[in-house]
């Protein structure tokens, strides 16, 4: 059976992480999260993949070249018009009924062979979920899809819908048909099957996270990691204790006194410490530079990032090329943040640095604070306000 | 030069020989052909790319096959002059990749005892020879007939009444064996091949060589029987995709951001404030240096023109840059100086002959390349791998860059050796190292500037490059690209050799880019920029992006972000190749295949 | 009738000794698992072989040749890449006509090949207990009706050995074949479909070894050195005890003070003691050392390696051209006595063994005093620096200061 990944959106909620690529490329564990679905559909019983791809689609396209496990073809939705939308442009590619999932949901390889052993013609994977309000709640009547109501205003039901769907290959007319009348969402589309008598089987699934805002990131990230084959490669000094599941990519050294408990992902080319510690659940990308006696902990740390010594990082993301000079810290925490107009309140995050900024010595973060890419950070500052892209603070 | 392939083994020869053939393309397109023996030659060849030979071509059997791609070197691009060629009887095919210097000598020799030839090239000559001389043993045919031959030649020749056999000969052209099970394989190149078999034999100068679908058997100028061990070839060739690119090149460029990062690797620690290569290159390093000389050829020459300031500027050595195809023939070679030589591919036969003659005049020889197991880096006394993946675009781009980077770590190694520079500087230069991803990233991230400025600048007739010191051979190399691939007329010159002849060509029909940085010839650049300005053309200046004088005297500006006076040449060049790549492309020219150009060049 | 074997396969689960050899040249008392299948066809009474390879093909063509060392002849296919039993034994129509096919990396017994020469279009089959991990047959009669794939509720207790009687009708469903759910083209799937037109009889078989892990080659080593006769070809000093079935090498020495107890094997060119342990179940290869307070039990140490000075190996594989330093030992028994657990490319798998050392790939070198603790699985060229304690799972090319 084929499978139809969504992956034209730019995923603008996710900002500033998506401006030099798509949300599914955002790495957890040190890989997109679209190499992990990747990953979980190789063995379900999915032959082959249609990506479609939109918004800055040479960096998906670039990373997968290599990619053997599974066929996959590409199509491109020029403009990002809804994901009924994206959809319809893969219908050249199918023959008969297929698998559809939006290319961030991160869904386990069982709940896959689930959908596909279904025999309904129509059927979606729901999700009990503590906070379903955030989706789309989904009512059921003997097992069978009622209603999807999108991000209710009350606290109503328990499921929401992953958006992952089984469908037959007439689906796309009926896509063109709702169209026509100005609906351009899939859920929409579903929605209005139903009105037309169409029998929608739901199939509960086992593990799924989806990736809305960047805090989600640190979230994600903590649940892939348990996956992560731990084994070490590169060059270890004396003197270095690992705890747990560790990875340690080829050509990494780490210094002598670094204190490393798993689950820890660390990539190639890195140089950790000496006298470095780094605590559950992290990553750390390609040729990234963590000095001595500094100290993270569930953090994203991406590629070619460098971190200065005496810092002290938590519940964090750097992205890629941000240098942090010496003594940096961040104080996890409570913070209500505000995310393309709406306000979201968040426990326990830290700070969310985008590409290639630089932040000069002894600057503190406090929690939730969102900095953009390139930005200029003078030293011994105190960031309490989120800093746009290109920004420089002196 | 030329590709060409021979085969003989349980599958079908055709198919397999045009999939071998594929991927030698990059070293000659101009027209392709193949040879099947079965019964007879059965002969098919056309001008153009092989897929355009691969349309004509019918359901052929057979199990022995030579086949051929093009670039002409003597003779027009015709069908006719296509390889293979065909002796008078009809019964010898062959496939050459080289130049027979004495083919017209032997060709008026041929003709008088009545042999009929249907090409110009010299390449015939050589199946109407082995005809001559052919008394029923093809090997001993080959051997004679080669006996007579002045130049160079890799060769492949199968004879229809020996259909069991395929012959190959080499002579300054590269030739290799592939060793398969129930079949074996000649080519040019080892990727060819190596999708079936991963072991070959390499054939040295002047050897002979025959296979049957089950042995190989290689012969001595002597034609004596010499023994030859197989090596296995570790490196896996993909074929590299475009993903989302619209072209190699482009694809290549962009690579950049990342193979700036990959030529560091196993190199440098910041955290041990070191540089380190291969043993083999340390010791050549700490050795005593007093006179480095780099040799290359095309783009490389320009990267090692670069080298040359970044390490007279480390180390005070002085250092002589040299076009290989003259220093092979003229170049000093003093005994124990230091030899750099600067090749992609490692097979540039000008490059290789300057290796040979160092090596002979006792020279120490440091080669770097980016192709793992090619002859320059079993021929040198130590190498160092620019690590960029493989380069299919024939301009080159992401090597330049990786070339450069590796001069400046050799650059910073010596002068660290000979204590003109201490651990501080090792270290604020590695820093700069491990920025240069984010810097080549923002200079891509130009891109839609540079093809508006491109839009400006495509009808030009000619277009001038300028630099001061270090920014000179980037002015060469940024003309070079744009006369690559969208045959523009474009030169570079030092910015203070204008006025000493050049001027004389301005007009406005003919933009001048002149890369003006912050350095201690800033103002004589702005100088230059006016007195061509007072001339017509239109000035595009590559500046920092922290230069604003520059709009005062320049008409478009491009800026590129640097935190390092010597490393800021990375950033620059990159803007460069894009500005290449737009024109080329807004003029609708074949970007990864330029006209009459092959990427590893092995002819002289 | 010509013998083919299957030799292409990685054998990625026999991490890290497959790094650098293909599966069907791990030994197995000092012979590599083809060369045990090769002299039991011999011995069925095969005399052409083809051997289909791909992966470091060239350590199955230096070892094995064209045959003349064991009388016989070997042609060789090249696979190219792996894409598949269906696609391995397709290669080579042009040479067979009735033929039989067989994995390389298990071990069949000479009654087993015998029987299958005999029957046109059969397969071979076996009980077995963990069903879970191989595809199971269904048969009615001693014909096959179905092989199934992988299942996580098996039909039958019956799996398929590995071992097929063809002849040139299965090129054509081979050419029909599609490619699986795994992305290869399998031969299951090609006999599946030839059922439907031709019957194939099952052939039940007794002797079968099937290497999955790293461990079952310490398993096999085992059951094959239980039927080794007594055969010394080295020098014995005096003062040396060899007890019970021990073969020696020749050009081996054995040193005073050497304490051989069978069944162990030891290959040519190689020296043993003085004053050292080998204990039952040991293979030793050619030009190995075990020196002076080493102590040696149910391991299998491959050509060229060195167990030197002060060394305790147990329950272990050592690749070829390691070296242990001095004081270097394993452990391989947990302090709480629970089942060892292993880390193999990265996941966990319960070895069910309480006795398990380290698996090491060729040529690491160990400094002195270093120490493996249980179920460690060494890449190839590591190397530890002295005292460094290791566990886990260690990637090739590393290094441990």
């Amino acid at each position: 059976m084929k499978a139809v990944i969504l992956a034209a959106g730019e995923g603008k909620r996710l900002r500033p992480f998506t401006e030099t690529m798509p949300k599914v490329m955002l790495p957890v564990a040190n890989k997109p999260v679209l190499e992990h679905v990747l990953d979980a559909l190789k063995n379900s019983g999915i032959t082959e993949i249609i990506l479609v791809v939109g918004y800055k689609k040479e960096v998906i396209m670039d990373y997968f070249k290599d990619y053997k496990e599974i066929k996959i073809t590409y199509v491109v939705q020029d403009k990002q018009l809804g994901t009924a939308h994206a959809l319809s442009k893969a219908e050249n590619h199918i023959n008969s009924s297929f698998i559809v999932i939006p290319g961030d949901n991160i869904i386990d390889r069982k709940s896959i062979a689930k959908l596909i052993q279904d025999t309904s013609e129509y059927c979606i994977l729901i999700k009990e979920h503590p906070q379903p309000s955030k989706y789309g709640v989904v009512f059921i009547k003997d097992g069978k899809l009622k209603e999807i109501v999108e991000k209710p205003s009350e606290e109503i039901g328990r499921f929401i819908s992953t958006g992952i769907y089984k469908l037959p290959k007439t689906i796309f007319k009926d896509i063109e048909n709702f169209r026509l009348q100005g609906i351009y969402d899939l859920s929409s589309v579903i929605q209005n099957l139903i009105k037309q008598e169409k029998i929608i089987n739901t199939i509960l699934a086992d593990s799924w996270m989806d990736i809305v805002y960047p805090w989600d990131l640190i979230h994600v990230n903590e649940n892939m990691i348990r996956d992560v084959k731990s084994t070490i490669g590169g060059i270890i000094e004396k003197g270095v204790i690992t705890k747990g599941d560790v990875l340690i990519g080829k050509e990494t050294k780490i210094h002598s006194g670094c204190y490393i408990i798993g689950p820890v992902v660390i990539g190639e080319g890195c140089e950790i410490g000496p006298n470095a510690c780094i605590f559950p659940s992290t990553t750390i990308g390609n040729n990234s530079i963590i000095n001595p006696f500094t100290e993270i902990r569930n953090s994203v740390v991406m590629d070619d990032v460098h971190i200065g010594s005496n810092s002290f990082i938590t519940h964090s993301i750097i992205a890629r090329g941000t240098i942090l000079r010496n003594h940096f810290s961040n104080i996890p925490g409570e913070n209500t943040l505000e995310i393309e107009g709406e306000y979201k309140k968040v426990k326990n995050i830290g700070v969310m640095i985008g590409e290639d900024c630089t932040i000069e010595s002894q600057v503190v973060a406090e929690p939730g604070i969102i900095i953009g890419r390139k930005c200029k950070i003078a030293p011994l500052k105190r960031l309490n306000k989120n800093i746009p892209s290109e920004s420089k603070v002196m | 030069m030329c590709g060409i392939i021979g085969y003989i083994g349980f599958r079908n020869a055709k198919e397999v020989g045009i999939d071998c053939l594929k991927r030698l393309e990059y070293r000659g397109y101009d027209s392709a052909g193949i040879s099947v023996i079965d019964k007879i030659q059965q002969v098919y060849k056309e001008v153009g790319e092989i897929k355009e030979l691969e349309k004509k071509l019918p359901d052929i059997k057979g199990n022995i096959s030579i086949n051929h791609t093009r670039w002409a070197t003597t003779g027009g691009v015709t069908k006719e002059n296509a390889h293979p060629h065909l002796s008078t009887n009809k019964k010898i095919a062959i496939v050459h990749n080289g130049i027979i210097e004495n083919f017209r000598k032997l060709k008026e020799q041929l003709i008088a005892k009545g042999y009929k030839f249907t090409s110009q090239t010299d390449s015939e000559v050589l199946a109407h020879l082995i005809e001559d001389n052919y008394k029923g043993d093809l090997e001993k045919a080959v051997f004679n007939a080669l006996k007579q031959v002045e130049g160079y030649y890799a060769i492949v020749v199968t004879s229809s009444d020996e259909p069991d056999k395929i012959v190959g000969a080499r002579k300054d052209s590269p030739l290799v064996i592939g060793v398969g099970d129930n079949e074996n394989f000649l080519a040019s190149d080892i990727p060819a091949f190596l999708k079936y078999t991963n072991r070959v034999i390499y054939l040295n100068d002047g050897e002979l060589c025959s296979l049957t679908d089950k042995d190989v058997k290689v012969f001595d100028s002597n034609n004596n029987v010499v023994e030859r061990n197989e090596d296995i070839i570790k490196w896996d060739f993909k074929d590299a995709e475009k993903s989302g690119f619209p072209h190699f090149m482009l694809k290549e460029i962009f690579d950049q951001k990342d193979t700036v990062a990959y030529v560091l690797r196993g190199r440098i620690s910041e955290i041990d404030r070191k540089i380190e290569f291969h043993e083999k290159v340390e010791n050549l390093l700490k050795s005593e240096l007093d006179f480095i000389n780099i040799v290359a050829c095309g783009t490389s020459y320009y990267a090692g023109l670069v080298g040359k300031y970044l390490i007279e500027k480390l180390t005070g050595i002085s250092v002589v840059v040299d076009l290989a195809s003259e220093y092979r023939y003229f170049g000093p070679k003093k005994e124990n100086s230091f030899v750099i030589l600067i090749t992609q591919s490692g097979e540039t036969l000008d490059t290789l002959a300057a290796l040979k003659e160092a090596k002979a005049s006792g020279c120490k020889t440091l080669v770097i390349t980016n192709v793992i197991g090619s002859s320059a880096t079993r021929l040198s006394d130590s190498y160092v791998l620019t690590q960029s993946g493989p380069e299919i675009g024939v301009a080159a781009t992401k090597t330049f860059t990786a070339q450069v980077i590796t001069l400046f770590l050799i650059g910073l190694k010596i002068a660290f050796n000979q204590n003109k520079i201490g651990f501080d500087e090792v270290s604020k230069n590695i820093l700069e190292l491990k920025e240069l991803p984010k810097i080549v990233r923002d200079a891509l991230e130009k891109s839609p500037t540079i093809l508006e400025i491109a839009k400006q600048i495509k009808h030009a007739k000619s277009v001038f490059f300028i630099g001061r010191g270090i920014n000179y051979p980037l002015a060469l190399e940024g003309a070079l690209k744009l006369k690559e691939i969208s045959y523009i007329h474009a030169e570079g010159f030092a910015a203070g050799e204008l006025k000493h002849g050049p001027f004389a060509l301005l007009t406005e029909t003919t933009p001048v880019v002149a890369i003006a940085t912050k350095d201690s010839t800033y103002d004589k650049i702005l100088a230059n920029i006016g007195e061509v300005k007072a001339r017509g053309p239109t000035v595009l200046a590559i500046a920092d992006d922290a230069d604003t004088e520059i709009e005062k005297h320049a008409d478009l500006v491009l800026r590129y972000t640097s935190h390092s006076e010597l490393l800021s040449c990375i950033p620059i060049i990159v803007i460069l190749q894009l500005l290449a790549y737009h024109v080329a492309n807004l003029n609708g020219c074949s970007i990864d295949k330029p006209r009459n150009l092959a990427k590893s060049v092995t002819v002289e | 009738m010509k013998c083919v074997i299957l030799a292409a396969g990685e054998g990625k689960r026999v991490h890290p000794l497959t790094y650098t050899r293909p599966k069907v040249m791990l030994p197995i008392a000092n012979k590599p698992i083809l060369e045990w299948n090769l002299k039991n066809a011999i011995d069925a009474g095969f005399k052409e072989f083809i051997f289909v390879v791909a992966y470091k093909s060239e350590m199955v063509r230096n070892y094995f040749g064209n045959g003349d060392k064991w009388g016989i002849k070997i042609g060789y296919i090249n696979q190219g890449q792996a894409l598949g039993t269906a696609h391995a034994i397709g290669m080579v129509e042009k040479f067979v006509n009735d033929f039989i096919v067989l994995s390389g990396d298990t071990i069949f017994g000479k009654q087993e090949i015998k029987a299958i020469a005999k029957n046109k279009n059969c397969i071979g089959i076996i009980k077995a207990e963990n069903l879970k991990d191989y595809g199971t047959v269904e048969i009615k009669d001693k014909n096959i009706l179905k092989i199934h794939e992988k299942m996580e509720n098996p039909v039958t207790n019956i799996i398929n050995a590995g071992i097929y009687h063809f002849d040139k009708k299965i090129f054509d469903y081979i050419r029909k074949t599609k490619k699986s759910i795994r992305g290869e083209y399998e031969i299951t799937d090609s006999i599946n479909m030839m059922l439907n037109d031709i019957s194939l009889v099952s052939i039940l078989l007794k002797e079968w070894k099937d290497i999955v892990y790293p461990w079952h080659l310490l398993d096999a080593n085992e059951e094959i050195l239980k039927k080794i006769v007594k055969k010394i070809k080295g020098n014995i000093e005096k003062n040396t005890t060899i007890k019970g079935n021990v073969v020696i090498g020749k050009n081996t020495t054995i040193r005073a003070g050497a304490y051989i107890e069978g069944p162990v094997i030891i290959g040519e060119n190689s020296k043993i003691g003085p004053n050292c342990y080998i204990r039952p179940y040991t293979s030793i290869g050619n030009n190995c050392h075990v020196g002076n307070a080493c102590e040696v039990k149910n391991s299998i140490i491959m050509d060229g390696t060195n167990v030197p000075h002060q060394n305790y190996v147990g329950d272990s594989i050592l690749g070829q051209y390691c070296n242990l330093g001095a004081g270097t030992k394993v452990a391989n028994l947990r302090l709480d006595k629970k089942n060892i657990t292993i880390l193999l490319n990265g996941e966990k798998v319960d070895t069910k063994r309480r006795k398990l050392g380290i698996i090491m790939g060729d040529n690491v070198q160990t400094g002195i005093n270093s120490m493996m603790n249980v179920g460690t699985c060494v890449g190839n060229n590591v190397f530890l620096g002295p005292g460094v304690v290791l566990s886990g799972e260690i990637q090739p090319f590393s290094k441990f200061l």
